[in-house]
Order: C-alpha cells, then sequence, then structure tokens
C-alpha cells in the first residue's frame, strides 16, 4: 500500500461523521462508553 | 444618492486556481521527499502532490475537478462544525480545595488552599438544572457528559460518588484527578460504573515528575500516582495527561516509553497552559518542544512497530484527526473558535459558570451561576460571546495561515493572558505548525493509523478520495 501511494500524483481523501466532540485538553473523551 | 449594499457576483466562471472564483490552495512545504501539500484553508481541505507535478496540478486536474465539486460541501461542513454547535459536555469543579500545589496550576493559589467544597444539596441541584437543560438542547439519544474536575475532585469524595450514583443513567461521567486519593473501593465504584479517569503524571521518575507535582509542603505526588496507574492496567476508559514545561520536555521520548510500559491506552502530552504567572514561568520554548514532541511522536511508532500495541498521544491524534475527518475530532481547543462555551462549558464549586475551566480564575469571564442565572441566557453573555466570537480570521498571522483550521490557534485565555487580547495568537504556534507538517507526512508515507485508536473512523463516511496513478 505504501509503495502505491508514494508513487501516486496526488493524494487526498476526507471523511465525515456526526460531531460528537465536546473536550478539551484536560480529559479525553474519546472512548463511548467505559467497559 | 444613495449606495446599494448588494454584494455583486464576480463574473469568474472559477476555472483556475487561485484567482477570481477558482479554488484558493496554497502549497505548504511539509518536509517531505516526494509531496507537498496543496490546502484551502477555508474549508480545510489538504491534499498531496508530487513536487515534480504541482504545477500540472494547478493547472488543471482531476484534483482539481474534482475538489470543484466539494468545496461548497466541505464549506458548509467548516461552517457547522465553527458554528453551529451546541453545548453537550459539563466541566464541574465540586471543591475549591485541591492537596497538591502543582506549578502550572489555572486556579489560584487562596481558592485551592482555603476554598470551599460544594454541598451534596448543591451539586445534585445543579446536575438538576444541567439535566433539565440538556433535554431541551439535545437529542434523546445524546448523553451529555459531566467531567468531575479541579481543583481535586477527589477530595469531595462522597459527595461525587453520590451524585454518579443518582444520576448514572442521565449523563456520560468522567473524573480527571491527580490521582493521589485514588485507593481500591474509589477504582472499584468508578470502573464498575463505566466512569472515564483521567491521571496526571509529568515524568518516568519521581525526579522528574515531582519537579512540578507536588504537595503544600513540597512532597511528590508520583510514587501515589504510579499506585494508582497499577490499578487501572487493563481498564478501557483511563488517561494519562502529561503537561509538558521546559522541565520535562527533554524527557519526552522516555516518558513515552514509561506510559507504553505501564499499559496506558491513551495519553496527552500537553504544552502547559500559560494562563497563570506560575505556569508562564515554566513555559517550554516553542521550536526546542516542538523537537522533543516530534521525536517523542516517532517513539510511539516505534514502539508500535515492535510490539503491536499502540500509545496514543490523544492531541496529536486529533491534529490529524481534524485534517482527514474534521467533524470526527474529539477535542475542541484546536479549532477556531475553540469550544468553550460554545461545545462545553465549566462550573465553579460556587455555581459560577465560565467558558472553559482556565477561565475560572478569571473573573471577568464568569458568565452567571447556576443557581440564580438562566443557563441560557449564560451562554449568551457577554463574556461567553467575547470566547465564542474569537475566530483565526480575526488574528494576526493566522488569517494568512494555510494551516488555520487545523490548529485553531489556541487558548483564548491563554492568549489573552499573554498577550492581553482575546484575538492574539497562540503560546505554542510552531509546535502545531510542526504537528501539521508531522501528520501531512505521515500520511503521504500511508503511516497515520498507526497514531490513531482503533476503530476511530467508525460511523464516518468518505467525502472525497484520490489517489491518481
Amino acid at each position: 500500500m505504501n509503495k502505491t501511494i508514494q508513487k501516486a500524483e496526488a493524494i487526498a481523501y476526507r471523511k465525515k461523521c456526526e460531531v460528537n466532540g465536546t473536550g478539551l485538553s484536560h480529559y479525553i473523551l474519546m472512548q463511548k462508553k467505559g467497559k | 444618492m444613495s449606495r446599494k449594499s448588494t454584494i455583486i457576483a464576480a463574473p469568474s466562471r472559477g476555472r483556475y486556481a487561485n484567482t477570481g472564483n477558482g479554488p484558493s490552495l496554497q502549497p505548504i512545504d511539509i518536509g517531505h521527499d516526494t509531496y507537498v501539500g496543496l490546502v484551502d484553508p477555508d474549508t480545510a481541505f489538504w491534499s498531496l502532490v508530487r513536487k515534480d507535478k504541482l504545477g500540472d496540478v494547478i493547472a488543471g486536474s482531476d484534483l482539481l475537478s474534482q475538489y470543484r465539486k466539494k468545496s461548497a460541501a466541505f464549506a458548509q461542513e467548516m461552517e457547522m462544525l465553527r458554528f453551529k454547535l451546541k453545548p453537550s459536555a459539563v466541566y464541574f469543579n465540586p471543591t475549591e480545595r485541591c492537596n497538591l500545589n502543582c506549578d502550572y496550576c489555572y486556579i489560584p493559589e487562596e481558592m485551592r488552599k482555603n476554598g470551599e467544597h460544594m454541598s451534596e444539596g448543591d451539586l445534585l441541584e445543579a446536575l438538576a438544572i444541567l439535566k433539565s437543560y440538556f433535554r431541551k438542547t439535545l437529542p434523546k439519544e445524546s448523553l451529555p457528559q459531566i467531567v468531575f474536575h479541579g481543583s481535586e475532585p477527589m477530595l469531595n469524595r462522597e459527595v461525587v460518588f453520590s451524585a454518579i450514583e443518582r444520576y448514572q443513567n442521565d449523563f456520560r461521567f468522567g473524573l480527571q484527578t491527580n490521582g493521589t486519593l485514588l485507593d481500591d473501593a474509589a477504582i472499584d465504584f468508578l470502573t464498575s460504573r463505566g466512569v472515564g479517569i483521567g491521571l496526571s503524571v509529568d515524568g518516568h521518575t519521581a525526579e522528574i515528575a515531582n519537579k512540578t507535582r507536588h504537595n503544600w509542603t513540597g512532597e511528590g505526588s508520583f510514587s501515589k500516582v504510579l499506585a494508582a496507574m497499577e490499578r487501572l492496567r487493563g481498564y478501557s476508559s483511563y488517561n494519562v495527561i502529561c503537561t509538558v514545561t521546559n522541565q520535562n520536555m527533554q524527557s519526552l521520548c522516555q516518558i513515552v516509553d514509561f506510559f507504553h510500559s505501564c499499559e496506558v491506552p491513551v495519553c496527552m502530552l500537553n504544552p502547559v497552559r500559560c494562563t497563570q504567572s506560575g505556569a508562564q514561568n515554566i513555559k517550554p520554548s516553542d521550536n526546542q518542544l516542538a523537537k522533543y514532541y516530534l521525536a517523542a511522536l516517532d517513539r510511539t511508532y516505534e514502539l508500535f512497530q515492535k510490539t503491536g500495541r499502540r500509545l496514543v498521544v490523544a492531541n496529536f491524534a486529533n491534529v490529524l484527526i481534524g485534517i482527514v475527518a474534521p467533524t470526527a475530532r474529539r477535542l475542541m481547543c484546536d479549532i477556531s473558535p475553540c469550544g468553550a462555551g460554545r461545545c462545553f462549558f465549566a462550573l465553579s464549586a460556587k455555581g459560577d459558570i465560565f467558558p472553559c475551566s482556565e477561565f475560572i480564575g478569571l473573573p471577568n469571564f464568569k458568565g452567571g451561576n447556576i443557581f440564580t442565572n438562566d443557563l441560557a441566557k449564560t451562554l449568551t453573555s457577554e463574556p461567553f460571546s467575547k470566547v465564542t466570537g474569537r475566530k483565526v480570521e480575526n488574528i494576526e498571522p493566522c488569517r494568512h495561515c494555510a494551516v488555520r483550521h487545523f490548529c485553531g490557534a489556541p487558548c483564548p485565555a491563554e492568549a489573552n493572558e499573554i498577550h492581553g487580547s482575546l484575538d492574539s495568537v497562540g503560546a505554542f504556534c510552531e509546535l502545531y505548525e510542526e504537528q501539521v507538517r508531522y501528520a501531512l507526512r505521515q500520511i503521504a508515507d500511508g503511516k497515520e493509523n498507526a497514531f490513531l485508536w482503533d476503530g476511530w473512523d467508525l460511523g464516518t463516511v468518505t467525502t472525497f478520495n484520490l489517489s491518481t496513478p
């Protein structure tokens, strides 16, 4: 995969989802819920 | 004679990049042998173009034609992300007091030393008000988040635990703690209820960690936090924050090794927020910090290659996600306007409401009080509007910067205290420049997933995909 990407003339991609970012840098809200 | 104020549309058909109505694409050096970055700053669109093909791409290409079709949608996406969100989290200080006296704390010393705990009655009433507010503003399936924060929330343990017990079906709870009071019973209570736990550790040895994190008599906290880290080993909703100062930046690679060996799933390497003078005194130089920080990121990559287990550096991961999937970002400091007052707000132990915890020591930014003022009005008060209105378009040199929406010029409280104005640049501009360049290099080499957690893109859809041979 890396070799193919490195030879590409251009690379670009973008993803989208519903926004759920809420955190500030003091606390991490990465997981949806603890186990 | 009156003038017409109507905006006249330019007749340009947008056929050319960087003129008329054509897309604005700024090339940026990312320090890569093969690729340069090509970025539309306003839509946060990025691409990587082979250096020997840049002229061809600008002159007309598949990339350009595909981007033209998407640029309006990307602009709309950024507009929504930057200006249309509603608060869904509260940083809740259940006490003013702290058993530690860390050098860089943004809570005023008098408050931490002689302040008061919030009573159980007040805390439960505050949560009832918040529950009622969020029920009106958030979708039914969305649980608002309460993060008990400090000062040290575990000093008011019984009241905090009582609140978690009472409201466990109404909020997602988290606890940011210095870790010194986390005994087995506390950890059992918190982990059995899925409460997120954040610890603070500034070094891999007592000598380094205790330089900045110690109690009022100077005794370091490292050994107690280390014991808490051992107890939390294996718990998925646990993380460690390392505040980076001029006292520990040289040790970031060893700190990463240490966290990885302790099986910390996620850490943050946060440059110290220079809101108060204690923090300003130990501020690392921006360019030196960038060098050590990137070396630490390299180290996490090496560890992943060697062991197959990641240590995610969440603040870098967030910058990386802000590039490849702007709406999937989790942390809302490095976006403009930042999340303060618009995605989250902070509640002091007296019930006072501020846009963010960083403002708790700055009385001019108090928006109201949860017990005496209407919450919705508080969130649109003048102090809140000042912060939520701070945007990179009004800041030099950010308004010209190609990576302004990958950085966001954090943080307003810090900028205000250092430079005397909210509309001034953040304290770590070069660190963000280097993080974005580093992130784009990882993408160029197909290595970006090594820096992100498994499943980070669940629920996302691909809206642009180009990889021309």
